[in-house]
């Protein structure tokens, strides 16, 4: 690894809490990788390196990573996964929303404190491009660890779907009017710690802590040890209460931690298995191998068995889980937001996600940059855009996400800036939320949550931290067919926090030819007038248009010209019938 | 409906009735005028069996035929590919239009089918005894007349009938099975039916009222059909797009392509269900909920043809050339009515009889048999 470590250790020795400062430097660039064995692709890497660096910091510390895009063909940006960014919204990285992307040949440095302990992951967010190679591990280590004790080694694992063609190409034929039902490009493969094979060597007697992240871009992974099962501690960076499972079902974006005792014997090895979720696919292309092996070895003279067959997936149901820190339910609820999520058609015949028949569509002026230019105009959603899903929080509410499902997949909801009580999950098929359900009394706290199909997900969260947030669907095609929410959380506290936004930031902008104030039109006058916003298609006008009014006109006129020629042509015959009787 | 009532077949087996109907009619007719019923009541009748029992047993073999052909049809699963491919659907909507198209305009012409029988029989009736030598030849020239009043209708329903079976098979391959009956009955009736009010006479205008009205029906049908086989084929290029049939995804957007689309309506699917009464519609009249451009030019287009072509034809019948031609010699020196020469023409042009010698011969011979009867 190369990435360059600053640790800044001014009280080293006699200060009780040692907050370091950890700088990384990524040059973002091209290389050529063959993860899968099958085939060889330029992908995006950090520093020469592909898989990209994990960072790592302890709790209490400051991340600052110089981002320098080398690509030349593509822009990024860096969000960072799970990360609360309390006071520094600017730094979230996704692009039209806190920052705009970084244009080939720029940097651009995102700087903010860590205050949470965890599992999380950084990627691009910009373009659809991180399943282009650019995501990682990002690891905060916990001096407070509840279960520090409980383990001896630590290993981080990484699961991911692959693709092996450009995701601007997949992109462009997804979103098109060749695929008007938008199934979703099927991956080539499945990659565990950015490999296939992979050989993790363990002790017997020994237990490891395992931080799992499914860094893909579509396929949510089943995964089990053969021989072993797990003790579940935490899901997206909230300690749970130590919670038995045999197989879990990770979708993109979460991650888990558990711990794994070793037998205590050395006389086998045991698989570890990761199979993507086929039911997401579409068609299942001939020849694709869905799942990915390892292997713990506790003995490399012994053979690595082959994974047994299974029957049916049984995985562990994350909604069960209890937070160990035994925060109870937000009973009382100020905002509710219903979203209702459907799949559709726009005007030029391709797939698009509608929440309440919006579409979302980038704003032209990233919608911090709106909240914090606006003045007292920031509390009214509608200078956000008109297709920018926007709700607006205010601070210190119990804020509530009703997500009502039409669809018949699974989608795994994120929402930034925040972990929520997942507080209900109805089953398949249920349709919208009834709004009787009993709750639990301590519900399980993520940031990423999978609704399931044609159902409904309810999600709480204190409205405590300034900032502009997106709620997605973390399946990376349906973020660019617009299955995105912004919440604009209190933004005059916001507007309070008097956040700079540096200079480099503003560049971004300035390359893109983008306006970094006003309305989501850029207009700084008239924050109601939208003119010139960016807008997705049309809709797709029912009925007749004027054109197959026209179409039906001529048609008919033809068809009763005709019958009046054969009419005449008829009438024809019966003065040659009459003559001849004559 | 379209499930039970193949309407293209109806007009075929019409059609073909119809035909069959005329020459019984002039059969029936002449053989009153010749033999007076009341004076020679056992050969009349003997005669008037013999006719019938021709038509009867060349509609039997002919429908026995047919059915036997129609159910291999099925069984080598022609109606599998029809429901896989839509480009099949679009070859048999084409067949169909165009076998509509070109025997439909006779229908129209009653007179002239009249007109052809009656000079045919009455050649036949009317010409020069054969010279009677010995031989097996000779013995079956024997027998052929003592019963040509069997054999004349028996041949003409036979032949009449295979023809509406061959038909029948083009146009319906692409339809249900179970559509075929009914539609086949109703054909036989009505074109029986107007065939009775021929033969007894005098009511040729209305008659020829319903014709037009029949006709005005047929053409629609293919227009619609012709309208259907453009549409099918672009569905069929659709279909490959998406890599799959877009009947899983029912009438809503991406089950048409949005950038060959005229209009769309969600509702009102013809192929869905059976259709229902847009099925109807359809096949009347060749609705699509989703209107292309493909098949909106392909409809006007068609109608554009007919219509030249029957101004054409009625140009030429009433002066004797093609328009923008000259008139030639031969039009030009038929003396009396233009339209005999010219539409003996158009039949031949439609592959309408302009029968084999057997059948000439076996009139032919008519007279003699009549003649026999009478001595005996």
């Amino acid at each position: 690894m190369m990435l360059s470590f600053q640790v800044l250790l001014p009280a080293l020795y006699t200060a009780l809490v040692t907050a370091k400062t950890v700088t990384y430097d990524f040059n973002i660039s091209w290389i050529t990788t063959n993860p899968d064995g099958l085939y060889e692709r330029p992908t995006i890497g950090i520093n020469g390196q592909w898989p990209i660096p994990r960072i790592e910091a302890d709790v209490g510390d400051r991340i600052i990573v110089h981002a320098n895009n080398q690509l030349g063909n593509r822009t990024t940006s860096l969000h960072f996964h799970g990360l609360y960014m309390n006071g520094s919204s600017q730094m979230d990285g996704p692009v039209g929303t806190s920052q705009c992307a970084i244009p080939a040949g720029q940097s651009l440095t995102y700087d903010f404190n860590i205050t949470q302990p965890g599992t999380y992951w950084y990627h691009a967010h910009a373009d659809g491009s991180y399943p282009d190679g650019l995501r990682g591990p990002l690891i905060i280590n916990d001096a407070e660890d509840p279960y520090k004790d409980q383990y001896d080694e630590e290993i981080v694992l990484t699961l991911s779907d692959w693709y092996h063609s450009f995701m601007p190409d997949l992109i462009s034929n997804f979103i098109n009017t060749d695929n008007p039902t938008g199934a979703e490009p099927v991956p080539d493969s499945a990659l565990m710690n950015d490999t296939q094979n992979l050989q993790i060597n363990v002790q017997p007697g020994k237990t490891y802590k395992f931080r799992v992240i499914n860094m893909g871009a579509f396929a949510g992974q089943y995964l089990w040890f053969e021989g072993h099962n797990i003790s579940i501690v935490e899901v997206d960076g909230i300690y749970t209460e130590p919670t038995e499972a045999s197989m879990l079902y990770i979708t993109v974006a979460q991650r888990y931690s558990f711990l794994l005792t070793t037998q205590n014997d050395t006389t086998s090895n045991f698989a570890i298995v990761g199979s993507m979720d086929q039911d997401l696919f579409d068609t299942v292309p001939d020849g694709l191998n869905p799942n990915v092996t390892g292997w713990l070895v506790y003995n490399d003279k012994e053979p690595l068995p082959d994974p047994t067959l299974l029957d049916e997936f049984d995985p562990f149901d994350d909604y069960t889980l209890v937070p160990q820190d035994g925060l109870e339910l937000y009973d009382k609820v100020d905002y509710s937001m219903e979203m209702n999520f459907y799949m559709g058609n726009l005007n030029d015949g391709a797939n698009y996600a509608f929440i309440n028949d919006k579409t979302y569509t980038m704003p032209k002026v990233p919608s911090l940059y709106t909240a914090l230019s606006t003045g007292n105009n920031a509390t009214d959603a509608t200078i956000y855009g008109s297709n920018s899903n926007t709700f607006i929080l205010d601070q210190g509410q119990v804020a509530e996400i009703v997500l009502n499902s039409a669809d018949p997949g699974k989608h795994p909801f994120h929402l930034h800036g925040h972990s929520f009580q997942a507080v209900w999950r109805g089953a398949e098929d249920d349709g919208s939320y009834a709004y009787n359900e009993t709750l639990p009394t301590v519900p399980m706290r993520r940031d990423t949550f999978m609704v399931n199909p044609n159902s409904n997900i309810v999600l709480r969260f204190k409205a405590d931290n300034p900032g502009v947030w997106l709620f997605h669907c973390h399946i990376e095609w349906h973020i660019d067919s617009g299955l995105v929410a912004t919440l604009i959380e209190a933004p005059l506290a916001l507007q309070a926090q008097n956040l700079v936004i540096p200079q480099d930031h503003l560049d971004a902008c300035k390359a893109a030819n983008r306006p970094t104030s006003g309305n989501a039109a850029g207009n700084t006058a008239n924050y109601e007038d939208l003119t010139g916003e960016n807008l997705p298609p049309g809709p797709i006008p029912a009925g007749f248009t004027t054109s197959g009014i026209v179409a039906m006109v001529f048609s008919c006129v033809a068809g009763f010209l005709g019958m009046a020629v054969i009419i005449w042509y008829g009438l024809g015959e019966i003065e040659t019938q009459k003559r001849k009787a004559a | 409906m379209p499930d039970v009532f193949a309407i293209p077949v109806f007009f075929i087996c019409f059609r073909e009735t119809l035909e069959c109907s005329i020459v019984i009619s002039i059969l029936l007719a002449w053989l009153k005028s010749t033999i007076d019923p009341d004076q020679d009541k056992v050969t009349y009748k003997r005669l008037r069996k013999q006719i019938w029992l021709g038509t009867f047993v060349g509609l039997f073999v002919c429908l026995c035929i047919g059915a036997g052909m129609i159910g291999a049809f099925y069984s080598i699963g022609i109606n599998h590919w029809s429901t896989t491919e839509e480009i099949w659907e679009g070859v048999f909507s084409l067949i169909a239009s165009i076998i509509i198209s070109i025997m439909g305009a006779a229908i129209l012409r009653v007179s002239k089918l009249q007109d052809k029988w009656q000079v045919k029989l009455k050649k036949a009736l009317e010409s020069k005894k054969g010279s009677h030598t010995g031989g097996k030849r000779q013995r079956f020239k024997m027998w052929c007349e003592k019963y040509a009043m069997f054999l004349l209708p028996f041949i003409t329903v036979l032949r009449e009938g295979l023809e509406a079976v061959v038909f029948v098979g083009g146009v319906g391959l692409s339809l249900p099975a179970t559509s075929f009956p009914l539609a086949v009955v109703c054909g036989l009736a009505a074109g029986a039916l107007i065939g009775f009010f021929i033969y007894k006479g005098g009511r040729f205008i209305a008659i020829q009222f319903f014709l037009i009205a029949s006709t005005c029906v047929l053409y629609l049908i293919a227009a619609g059909l012709f309208s259907k086989a453009i549409w099918s084929f672009e569905a069929n290029q659709w279909n490959a797009i998406l890599g799959g049939d877009t009947d899983d995804i029912g009438s809503g957007p991406g089950s048409y392509d949005i950038r060959q689309s005229v209009w769309h309506v969600d509702c009102c699917n013809p192929e869905i269900n059976g259709g229902g009464g847009w099925g109807i519609f359809n096949a009347l009249l060749g609705w699509q909920n989703s209107a292309t451009y493909g098949s909106v030019i392909a409809y006007n287009l068609y109608w554009l043809v007919v219509i030249t072509w029957f101004v054409c034809m009625r140009f030429k019948e009433r002066r004797g050339h093609w328009p923008l031609m000259k008139k030639s010699k031969s039009s030009a020196a038929v003396e009396g009515p233009a339209g005999d020469a010219s539409s003996a023409e158009v039949d031949d042009i439609f592959g309408k009889p302009s029968t084999g010698s057997s059948d000439l011969e076996t009139g032919n011979n008519k007279i003699e048999t009549i003649e026999k009867t009478r001595e005996l």
